[in-house]
């Protein structure tokens, strides 16, 4: 009896439900798709962090090293370790990990900071390099200010003589990184590890690990755990400022969402209370017929229940659509739909169209003799 | 006439239109908000993005290679070109001026030091910076900058050095190289080795006031006031290297292309908006002989996700403008739908579609305009809340947001009374009036 009621109540009111479905399906299209994106936003931004460099490194106790490999208070490390270290500590998170060892040469008599690193490494690390002549080989990368004060290009070749040892190396491509590695050539670490006597040692790793400060700080200390004799640690400048920066983008958007969410309950909330106002004659009817107060609302309430629901349900589906144009619009790619986002849309939108109805609660007070009459 | 009859609307039934001009001001303060703080995101954020350091680096133009590992440049003192230090206040007179935020001279020194009074001597690096100095700038003002605002990320353990002072502060890996570690009040013997000539009259004596974390190759220096490094190396007033914290809009289309290309209208935007290239190309024109480069791994960073945070941004804006809109077309469209009995009364006696239209249209224009005022009002608090909460500071009011929301108001709460209008136009008065 209740079902059936529902049901010609619901088909009855075609055109006036129509409306309030429309509202509540626009508002939960928007809700869902806000949700989607603050899900993923986070995920998001620590991508385009990437473009900072390494944000890892891992160095002798007491600091980093970083000066001629050579020179007598280089402290050095054991290459092997670090990278055994790195391959038993399994993480998806890790996008780069490359070693670095520097002496400063002297290539057609100037001295030159030559960096020895594993250059395909080091260019996941530095998303903002730019390379301009062959895609490295087994050659060297000279940085753009070495390229024009020795005057060399992609193709020549480079004499570089470290005390009484020289290699010549192919300048594979020029490097215009925006940074200090302008100033330096760049080559196979195993290179300058012969070139500096010191085979199988490096001064520093830089790691790269996607995701918050907190999975950052966990993949540090589980390699930590497995390499006692160094140190790692989080760049602080690019750290900090990382999880700063992402703590405020969230906030600011979490908190426009906020709001938007108060207004979409606003609206629903306005169109549901305007269908219950209308109600009051259907209601003056009912009671005079006998129907209690409480069967009367369990009708409303579970009409306007089944309008959340459904509308609810429509609109988690446009929200997704929305929130991929959305991630495709600012971020270039799509944001992956979070399941979380339907049941949590749905119960807000159940319950938005509930509180609509809350004037109803004033049924009590509908004199039937009053209401039929007209007034 | 036509005014009375609006009146008496109004008057009549109070409640209703406070839920409507109600519904219509909470619509509009968060519209307000929004779009407060919308407008000024872009700017914010570009300040938050200075904790990321400077953005800017000047070095002498002819200048040979430097010996740069790390940061930390290990040429002789006297090798290379250097800057003059007197000439820094300039900075501060280019057109974008306002968005210089900091710069930071440095001076490289490779050393001897020797800790205590009977230490033994290594080689180490000493570093002359300033940490908070003031710089004169050409109208008379003082401006305090250093290290503290281009390289925020620089912890001090104990104090920082006063500026002109023999004080200094030691890097952490260097401090741990000691037995015992070095602490504040110790002093440390400093000797220039790294030219040709050694002097031994070159050696000053500082005392320690801290020690120094940076996470770079600094925590191996000795870092001093810049004007202890210029008397170790013998270049007096003058430095290496500059590094400038500058307010930057991302480029776009126009920053990215070469000055000498754009036409006058367009050189004109270029050098009047503030995207790296032009603020580099204004400091190279007051700093004459400098080579002024971006530091590209901030630069880029920072362009790159300020343009995507502000489209989001935008876009949530636009979502807020469209809820606010149909949260208040919603309301109306129901108030007018309540009184589809005084339609129906008006109708019979007499009037026409057109006048029954006027009288509602001109009631939801004052309650939109109302409800938009007081919407206002309420949106600037809550984009100070807003402002407040996420950046720490206020957002200021801005005035253009007036129009746009009473603008909006209007707009929605007609386009809402327009829809039940039209089927009220629709109503035969005698069923309605009988009460069907």
């Amino acid at each position: 009896m209740f079902g059936w009621l529902l049901w010609r109540l619901l088909r009855g009111n075609r055109g006036r439900l129509a409306v309030a479905l429309v509202a509540v399906i626009s508002g939960a299209a928007v809700i869902s798709a806000l949700l989607n994106l603050d899900f993923d936003i986070e995920r998001k931004l620590a991508q385009e962090f990437r473009m900072l460099g390494p944000n890892l490194v891992v160095a002798p106790k007491g600091g980093m090293q970083s000066q001629d490999a050579g020179s007598t208070s280089a402290t050095l490390m054991d290459e092997d370790s670090i990278q055994h270290a790195i391959a038993q500590t399994q993480s998806s998170d890790l996008i780069g990990a490359a070693s670095y060892l520097y002496i400063v040469a002297r290539v057609g008599g100037k001295p030159v900071v030559v960096a020895g690193t594993q250059i395909s490494e080091a260019r996941k690390l530095n998303p903002t390099w730019k390379l301009s002549g062959n895609s490295p080989e087994n050659g060297c990368l000279v940085g753009q200010n070495v390229a024009r004060e020795l005057k060399l290009t992609p193709g020549d070749s480079v004499r570089i003589t470290y005390l009484s040892r020289t290699i010549t190396l192919p300048v594979d491509s020029l490097l215009d990184s925006g940074g200090a590695e302008d100033n330096q050539i760049l080559a196979d670490l195993t290179t300058v590890q012969q070139l500096a006597g010191a085979n199988g040692k490096i001064e520093f790793e830089q790691l790269r690990v996607k995701g918050e400060t907190s999975a950052i700080a966990a993949y540090a200390s589980s390699l930590a755990a497995s390499l006692p004799a160094y140190e790692v640690r989080p760049i602080p400048q690019v750290t900090e400022a990382e999880g700063n920066l992402l703590n405020r983008t969230k906030l600011l958007i979490v908190s426009m969402i906020l709001l938007i969410l108060a207004l979409t309950a606003l609206c629903v909330l306005a169109t549901m209370a305007a269908l219950a106002m209308e109600r009051r004659e259907d209601i003056g009817l009912m009671k005079t017929l006998g129907g209690s107060i409480g069967r009367i609302l369990g009708l409303f309430l579970a009409e306007v229940g089944v309008l959340g629901a459904v509308g609810g349900l429509a609109g988690c589906i446009a929200g997704i659509a929305l929130a991929r144009w959305m991630g495709e619009r600012v971020f270039g790619t799509s944001i992956a739909p979070s399941w979380e986002v339907f049941p949590l849309t749905i119960v807000l939108m159940i319950a938005v169209a509930l509180a609509g109805v809350l004037p109803l609660r004033l049924l009590g007070r509908v004199k039937p003799a009053v209401i039929l009459r007209g007034r | 006439m036509f005014a009375r009859l609006v009146g008496e609307s109004l008057r009549r039934n109070p409640r209703r239109k406070a839920l409507t001009a109600a519904a219509l001001a909470v619509g509009m303060a968060v519209t307000t908000a929004t779009l407060t703080v919308a407008l000024q995101v872009g700017d914010r954020m570009a300040r938050e993005f200075r904790s990321l350091g400077a953005n800017l680096l000047v070095t002498p133009q002819s200048d040979t290679l430097p010996l740069e590992i790390g940061g930390v440049d290990y040429r002789p003192v006297n090798e290379g070109a250097y800057l003059n230090e007197s000439d820094l206040g300039k900075l501060k007179t280019i057109f974008w001026r306002h968005n210089i935020l900091g710069f930071t001279p440095f001076l490289d020194v490779p050393a001897s030091v020797r800790v205590g009074d009977a230490g033994p001597a290594k080689d180490s690096t000493v570093i002359g910076t300033w940490y908070e100095h003031d710089v004169a700038i050409p109208d008379g003002t003082k401006f305090k900058t250093g290290a503290a605002s281009t390289h925020p990320w620089w912890k001090i353990r104990g104090n920082w050095f006063h500026d002109d002072s023999n004080e200094g502060v030691v890097g952490s890996a260097l401090a741990a190289t000691y037995p015992g570690g070095i602490v504040p009040g110790e002093t440390i013997d400093i000797a220039e080795n790294g030219g040709q000539t050694q002097d031994a009259a070159k050696t000053l004596r500082v005392l320690v006031t801290g020690i120094v974390t940076t996470g770079g190759t600094e925590d191996q220096a000795i870092l001093v006031p810049l004007s202890v490094a210029q008397q170790l190396s013998g270049h007096q007033g003058q430095f290496r290297q500059l590094f400038v914290s500058a307010l930057t809009k991302p480029a776009d289309a126009l920053a990215d292309r070469d000055p000498k290309s754009l036409t006058p209208t367009e050189y004109d935007r270029w050098f009047c908006s503030p995207y790296i290239s032009s603020i580099s190309y204004q400091i190279e024109q007051v700093l004459p002989g400098t080579d002024v480069r971006a530091i590209r791994r901030v630069a880029d960073t920072e362009g790159r996700i300020l343009s995507r945070v502000s489209t989001l941004l935008w876009i949530v804006t636009l979502a807020a403008l469209a809820a606010a809109g149909l949260a208040v077309a919603a309301t109306s469209a129901a108030t007018v739908l309540e009184r589809r009995q005084e339609i129906g009364i008006m109708k019979a006696i007499g009037a026409t579609n057109v006048a029954v239209a006027g009288i509602f249209l001109a009631e939801q224009l004052i309650l939109a305009i109302a409800g938009g005022a007081v919407g206002f009002l309420f949106g600037i608090g809550l984009a100070r809340v807003l402002g407040t909460s996420v950046f720490g500071t206020p957002a200021a009011p801005r005035l253009i947001v007036l129009p746009i929301a009473l603008g909006l108001a209007v707009v929605v709460a007609l386009a809402g009374s327009l829809i039940p209008l039209r089927r009220a136009a629709r109503f035969d008065p005698a069923p309605i009036l009988r009460g069907e």
